[in-house]
């Protein structure tokens, strides 16, 4: 097993469902349609989400392990640091939109 | 009264939830100053990150069915018409979503815990990882702090 290119590619796959889950979650209440069809999929918006990221980030996790890419040095480094700053805008990004949409302002 | 039955329980629920969640922050706590500290084994290191991934899943599960299930009917009407609607159209949507941020970011930290200290220290990957166990800690504690502003919105709301 190269635990270097599994730790890069948990890191890059955590960062595409972070994204995923804020543009859905943002796509979602702006969108009545969207939501709905969340609803449909499981019963619940949270469920449908929860099942959608965790199935991408196992396979996007599995994909990006699997491509045959070499990483040059720091290429690691790279990776985690990326997912540290996708994290806080994350939820800087997921708090502002609700605290806007509480007011009315989105 | 079955076992299931009684998983299944509000107050259990959120019991196990709210439980596994702090056993979870400890355990990225602890793994934050077994890296700073650069002398603990791979194996111990890999076992506290296990814990700590095993928990947080397990306090997502019985969180998710209590907020699927209860939260929607029983508690999210009482707060909407109470003193703090607030707490659930800005609280309770961003905890409910930043919480699935938390398991990808923990599992890539028990992958870092499957590197070598000499690897990590060749690697230069040290600081990265205790940033990471922070994140996730530090996380977790913020979704227990908005998780005690909407049981609080919720009582606010039940008796006003």
């Amino acid at each position: 097993m190269n635990k270097q290119k599994l730790i890069i590619s948990s890191a890059y796959a955590a960062i595409i469902t972070i994204a995923f889950v804020v543009i859905i979650t943002i796509w979602a209440e702006l969108s009545v349609p969207l939501k709905d069809w969340l609803k449909n999929f499981s019963g619940h918006h949270w469920t449908s989400k929860s099942i959608f990221a965790i199935d991408l980030y196992a396979i996007s996790t599995a994909m990006f392990y699997l491509l045959p890419q070499k990483h040059p040095e720091g290429f690691l480094r790279r990776s985690l640091n990326s997912l540290f700053v996708v994290t806080l805008l994350g939820v800087v990004i997921i708090t502002l939109f609700f605290t806007a949409h509480n007011f009315k302002l989105l | 009264m079955d076992i299931i039955s009684i998983l299944q329980n509000k107050p259990v629920l959120i019991g196990i939830h709210l439980g596994f969640a702090i056993i979870g922050i400890d355990a990225f706590l602890w793994l934050l100053g077994k890296f700073k500290d650069n002398s603990s084994s791979l194996k111990s290191k890999f076992v506290t990150a296990l814990i700590g991934v095993s928990a947080f899943i397990i306090s997502w599960v019985a969180g998710g069915y209590y907020y699927v299930v209860y939260y929607g009917t029983l508690v999210k009407p009482v707060i909407k018409s109470g003193l703090a609607p607030w707490a659930h159209n800005i609280i309770m949507e961003t905890k409910e979503h930043i919480f699935l941020f938390i398991i990808p970011i923990a599992v890539t930290v028990l992958f870092i815990t499957l590197l070598e200290n000499k690897d990590m220290d060749h690697l230069k990957l040290r600081s990265f990882a205790i940033r990471l166990s922070g994140l996730v800690a530090i996380l977790g504690l913020l979704i227990g702090a908005m998780g005690f502003i909407i049981s609080a919105a919720a009582r606010w709301g039940a008796t006003s």
